[in-house]
């Protein structure tokens, strides 16, 4: 899939929802800190992404979405 | 947080102010879902941002007000819905939602809920029930499930709030979980379309003070539990919604009527 995944690690609390979630095992979580000490998530194989939208749907803290990249001409 | 840090924004970034964020609610409280799903019932029914009024009280669910970039209102405790009424019939283009939790309804707003949906006013109420009034502590609450522990050991049957609802003449209620924010944004979709006063109970787990009694203090279990133990019945007659905690919690659409 030509997609991309946006995580703003500021604003992450570190629940593991957006882990637990996924169905193809796209993400996982980190040992990187953010500044208010979360174990933040992390992008594992992005290629599996089907773009169902569950972890963007499930972050309380707008902190997650999934983008579908723009087509590059020739590519 | 500084804002040059940002590349991209979120979807939702133009409804939301992003000083607002990190936000104030748990890891895995239900209310954020809540404010999701309302922002995409909002996008999908294309109403401008400047048509839409947003009322709450005090509280995790008042913080509501504070990150969205709506007409937003903040309101002592018991007068929600009252100023909601007022704020609808000052312009009636206004789309106006209510979020509403324990303290602001059943201690002290009650009578202007009874009073708005027996005169049917055209709002939106998203009632958040965590099972908490941290007023009480430990002490037994209208919304405590039956035969749940408190420190009075007094076990009374909870309110039955869709039926509370129904019996006012509410013309649209449905009760969901943030695990069926899917369902949860289509029902909201719904009751803004519906002229009528329209209910919506979001059953959110508290992890501060709910996972003291349950024992479940982590966000991915408290999901699954409510996953497992939810189970889905349409159309369900309202007398049979009261929540006990051996039962499993009926979740739905209940009501939908013109």
């Amino acid at each position: 899939m030509n997609v991309e995944i946006c995580i703003i690690k500021e604003r992450c609390k570190g629940c593991g929802i957006c882990v637990e979630v996924c169905q193809t095992d796209v993400l996982e979580l980190s040992d990187e800190l953010n500044s208010q000490g979360y174990r933040t998530p992390r992008v594992k194989s992005a290629e599996e992404c089907l773009n169902c939208g569950m972890c963007e749907m499930f972050c309380a803290d707008f902190a997650i979405w999934v983008m579908t990249k723009a087509e590059e001409v020739g590519a | 947080m500084i804002r040059s840090s940002i590349e991209r924004y979120h979807p939702a970034d133009s409804f939301l102010h992003a000083d607002s964020f990190p936000s104030v609610w748990c890891q895995g409280c239900g209310i954020g879902t809540a404010v999701y799903a309302f922002i995409e019932a909002v996008k999908e029914e294309n109403i401008s941002p400047k048509k839409i009024g947003v009322v709450s009280g005090i509280g995790c669910t008042g913080k509501v007000s504070e990150c969205l970039k709506l007409k937003t209102y903040s309101v002592i405790d018991g007068n929600v819905v009252d100023y909601a009424v007022q704020l609808k019939k000052k312009d009636q283009d206004l789309t106006v939602a209510v979020f509403l939790n324990n303290a602001d309804f059943l201690l002290s707003g009650a009578k202007d809920f009874i009073e708005a949906g027996k005169r049917g006013a055209n709002l939106i109420i998203i009632y958040v029930n965590n099972f908490i009034c941290v007023i009480s502590e430990n002490k037994v609450f209208p919304i405590t499930p039956f035969m749940r522990m408190s420190i009075d050991n007094e076990f009374e049957l909870p309110f039955n709030i869709p039926h509370l609802a129904k019996s006012c003449g509410a013309s649209y209620v449905a009760r969901w979980t943030p695990i069926h924010a899917g369902w949860m944004k289509y029902s909201l979709i719904e009751a803004i379309s519906k002229k009528g006063y329209s209910m919506i109970e979001v059953i959110s787990p508290c992890l501060i003070y709910d996972g003291n009694d349950g024992r479940i203090q982590d966000a991915v279990d408290r999901m699954k539990f409510y996953n497992d133990n939810s189970v889905m019945k349409n159309e369900e007659p309202t007398e049979n919604l009261d929540l006990r905690s051996q039962n499993k919690v009926i979740i739905g659409k209940f009501v939908d009527f013109e």
